[in-house]
């Protein structure tokens, strides 16, 4: 009979805990993975988050009658793992600390950043959009620089005329 | 919307299609005594025919399909559909397995074609798994008491600098004298 | 009787070459006709126990298929692994069931994914594949790729065919007062005469996803940690450890001590909510559902432990191969502690008096019993194994992560019933207490990651962990171009199952739903019975929820 009692009064010591969600506003501590989003003044497009996300939200497309090159995000299939914002050169995409991302489509559900891509000077093909060439424009020597201007084909076409003079 | 017919209180039917249980148990914390939904009036109930809202959790794997068909089907109208977790709304990290559909579109493209059924009003819950705040949220936006946060963003650049040699040999001298915002000319 | 190591190897050498993989494992070769011997000598002589059985296809490499039999010896700290080569044109081999039942299921798999037969198997039928699966088709072949078999199935108008088969075989029978739809496929059928249950049989598998073909083919090495998460809602963080362990022992990479501590730290919170979780579902089931409220009540404080120190209430996204990604601080070692006070104190005042109720007592105590050379017989291992005599435990016996560093004791009980096991889960969450307060007082300081990760190829490895169900066991062989070639992992309640079917005889049908879940399967709540009366041939479909509310007695 004691055990009975001794619940119940440990029932009434612990009153009434419910949170008052939705009507009050709850918080979440530091650190919390929430929705990533991408910073549209840093992001290059260089697609290193493409690569590391394992359920493939992110995605890259290449449309080559524009020129351009788009990153796209689906929130509907992102696992929340913070793999892209650890792989991110210039911190443009980071995990914020929103949690309610309910809605009625999935056409909701989407972010897209479209970068114009520069064209190679030799044959015209769009090779990497023109934030990127100027992002690794400053770690490359500056004799080595015009290079960056041309495709990955071209670019091995003309350096090797370099190598074979040098063995002279 | 049909759902508006339900002033008060929704009664929910809870669908396991192949989950790994991390959605469930946060579905079921929903009802213990920190989150509390019955106060808003959400009851679960065992059977479909009794249910005016299927929850559905998991990425709707090959064996489970006709029970789902069949379960879907059961619910009379007006029914409504919350898909809770990253594997029922986009296929998660499972969304191209041999043993699995994949989320709700899919399921929703094999009623429209072999079936002829119509599609009820749907929300989107995603996360992995939804904190049991977040899974109030979507019922609150499936009622008609809060409005949806999470809009559709593009971004287009519009002006862009032109790449020449002469930029790009002198890229620091060209970074310092314009301002970041300049040269990454967005909105 | 101690055997000692050189021993065992000693009358191993004889069957074939015994080869030293890493620290305290040994893979050993023998031919397709010593299979037997061998298995018998390892689990019943020696003292060790039978673990899982591993199927692999490894004719790019040197043209053979291959079996793995995995033993662990638990007095002398040993796990040994018997391969066998298997020919490609005509593959079958010896099966070890009728020696070791626990077996059974182990070689059932290896033939549906693979095609090989086993000869003198009881029951060699399908287990995991989804009913309108094609025969002559084998998933996990080398020579079958994603791609085709999702094109190719597809296409074949499954959803028409389980439209016909469930109208075929009657899913919805709706009979009186039960209800008349689906929730999910069967799990039990229980054959009852009046109240009395007198055979059980058990059908499932129907969350079957396919991971280990999406790993093998589609994701990198440390994107899998990721996937291995997502396998089981309740305890994903230890498949997550023992698939770092795995790749870490076979490329023989060092973790650093911090990075042990971390881990060690997480697993045990993740052991104190699978427990109370338990204890919930328990008393729920048995109609008590002011004990279900308040152990979930305070589970909820333990969620926010969790999401304090690693960001999200499940799927911590903490490891990499080599170490852990993000540090703790100071603060939130106070907060852990001061969480822990309150949980510890609450426990002690409420959840000691209600394993002490008249109720409680009365149906749990000498319901579901499982004798000790059942229990070795079937090979179960965690709670359920503790709690009918035999004493094993990861954590003790092949030490891991920071386990070596801290003093614990093994609660191990003899009656073999439902309150036995649940006294053991019991003393489990205190000692779980007690050693996170030991880990997060001596944490020492040092870098969080290795700093060399080089991964060779074609290196075979094991990880080992107890999950609060279980040992758990990963079998890894890695590949090229950072991909891995064979990964296995086998959860613990793939080994308990098959054992409720032995305590389910016998007993009354108001007691099914407290025996099921007694051996703590990855969600009972859910789960289906269906009640067959051989008598008057009528066939129920009931849930147990419903089978719990309606028999409280």
């Amino acid at each position: 009979m004691s055990a009975r009692l001794h619940i119940l009064k440990e029932a009434l010591r612990t009153g009434v805990v419910t949170k008052k969600y939705p009507y009050e506003p709850v918080k979440v501590p530091e650190g919390f993975r929430g929705k990533p989003s991408i910073d549209v003044e840093k992001c290059i497009g260089c697609g290193a988050c493409v690569n590391v996300c394992p359920p493939n939200a992110l995605s890259a497309e290449i449309d080559l009658n524009k020129s351009v090159k788009r990153i796209i995000l689906f929130l509907g299939k992102c696992i929340f793992c913070g793999r892209c914002q650890d792989a991110c050169p210039t911190e443009a995409i980071k995990l914020t600390r929103e949690f309610e991302l309910s809605t009625l489509t999935t056409n909701d559900l989407y972010q897209v950043v479209e970068l114009k891509m520069a064209k190679c000077e030799i044959c015209g093909k769009p090779y990497a959009t023109i934030r990127q060439v100027l992002f690794t424009a400053k770690s490359v020597p500056k004799d080595q620089r015009p290079l960056l201007l041309l495709c990955s084909e071209c670019r091995s076409k003309v350096s090797a005329k370099y190598i074979s003079y040098a063995r002279w | 919307m049909s759902i508006k017919l339900f002033m008060k209180s929704l009664w929910v039917f809870h669908l396991n299609s192949g989950s790994c249980n991390g959605c469930d148990i946060e579905v079921l914390n929903v009802f213990t005594p920190y989150h509390d939904v019955e106060r808003l009036g959400i009851k679960l109930v065992a059977s479909p025919r009794h249910a005016d809202v299927i929850v559905f959790t998991g990425p709707i794997t090959r064996e489970t399909l006709p029970k789902a068909i069949k379960a879907f089907t059961a619910i009379p109208e007006p029914k409504a559909v919350v898909a809770v977790g990253s594997c029922a709304c986009g296929g998660g990290i499972w969304y191209d397995s041999y043993a699995v559909i994949g989320g709700i579109e899919a399921f929703y493209k094999i009623l429209r074609e072999e079936y002829k059924v119509k599609i009820p009003p749907t929300v989107y819950v995603p996360g992995c798994p939804p904190k049991p705040e977040a899974i109030i949220y979507g019922i609150a936006v499936l009622r008609g008491i809060l409005r949806q946060k999470q809009r559709r963003t593009y971004f287009t650049e519009k002006e862009v600098p032109e790449l020449t040699k002469d930029l790009i040999i002198n890229i620091e001298k060209y970074m310092e004298s314009k301002s970041r915002k300049e040269i990454y000319n967005g909105e | 009787m101690h055997i000692s190591t050189t021993k065992i190897l000693d009358s191993l050498s004889k069957y074939g070459k015994i080869e030293k993989v890493h620290e305290n494992t040994y893979f050993v070769e023998v031919s397709a006709d010593k299979v037997r011997e061998v298995s018998e000598i390892l689990h019943w002589k020696l003292g060790g126990h039978f673990s899982v059985t591993v199927g692999s296809d490894e004719r790019p490499i040197n043209g053979y298929f291959k079996v793995y039999h995995v033993f662990l010896m638990d007095k002398q700290k040993l796990s040994i692994i018997v391969h066998v080569k298997v020919n490609p044109v005509v593959p079958k081999l010896p099966s070890i069931t009728p020696i070791i039942p626990g077996a059974n299921w182990h070689e059932r798999e290896v033939h549906d994914f693979f095609g090989i037969f086993f000869e003198d198997h009881p029951n060699l039928e399908r287990l995991i594949l989804p009913y309108d699966w094609p025969k002559g088709v084998y998933p996990l072949r080398k020579d079958v790729s994603i791609r085709g078999l999702r094109s190719k199935l597809l296409k074949n108008n499954a959803e028409s065919e389980g439209k016909r088969k469930a109208e075929e075989e009657g899913y919805i029978v709706p009979i009186g007062p039960y209800h008349p739809a689906l929730h999910e496929p069967e799990y039990f059928e229980l054959y009852v005469d009046g109240e009395k249950i007198v055979d059980a049989k058990y059908k499932g598998f129907h969350v079957h996803r396919g991971i280990e073909k999406v790993a093998e083919e589609k994701l990198t090495i440390n994107q899998i940690p990721f996937i291995a998460e997502r396998i089981c809602g309740i305890c994903g963080y230890t498949h997550n450890v023992a698939y770092c362990q795995a790749v870490e022992n076979a490329a023989g990479i060092e973790v650093p001590l911090r990075a042990k501590y971390i881990r060690s730290i997480l697993l045990e919170i993740e052991r104190i909510h699978s427990h109370l979780l338990w204890f919930g579902v328990l008393f729920h089931l048995l109609g008590f559902d002011t004990g279900f409220m308040m152990t979930w009540l305070i589970r909820e404080k333990i969620m926010d432990l969790a999401e304090v120190l690693t960001g999200n209430r499940k799927n911590y996204g903490l490891n990499l191969v080599g170490g852990v990604r993000r540090d703790i601080n100071s603060e939130k070692i106070e907060f852990s502690l001061k969480t822990l006070n309150y949980v510890e104190t609450k426990l002690r005042s409420v959840l000691d008096k209600m394993l002490k109720l008249k109720e409680v007592i009365s149906r749990t105590k000498n319901i579901g019993l499982l004798n000790r050379n059942e229990a070795k017989k079937l090979s179960v291992v965690g709670p359920v194994a503790r709690a009918s005599g035999i004493d094993t435990d990861v954590r003790k016996h092949h030490p891991y992560a920071a386990y070596s560093e801290v003093e614990f004791k093994v609660p191990v009980y003899d009656e073999g019933d439902v309150y036995s096991r649940a006294l053991v889960r019991y003393d489990e969450v205190f000692e779980s207490i007690n050693i996170l307060k030991q880990l997060l007082k001596n944490i020492p300081k040092g870098n969080i990651m290795a700093d060399e990760v080089k991964i060779p190829e074609y290196r075979k490895g094991l990880g080992l962990t107890e999950a609060p169900r279980g040992e758990n066991v990963h079998l890894v062989i890695t590949g090229r171009d950072n991909k891995i070639y064979r990964w296995r992992p086998r959860a613990p309640s793939y080994n308990n199952i098959p054992s409720t079917l032995i305590m389910l005889k016998g007993e009354n049908l108001a007691d099914a739903p407290a025996i099921i879940a007694s051996i703590d399967p990855c969600f009972s709540c859910t789960d289906h019975l269906v009640i067959i009366d051989i008598k008057r041939n009528i066939k129920r479909r009931i849930r147990l929820k419903e089978l719990a509310r309606r028999r409280q007695c």
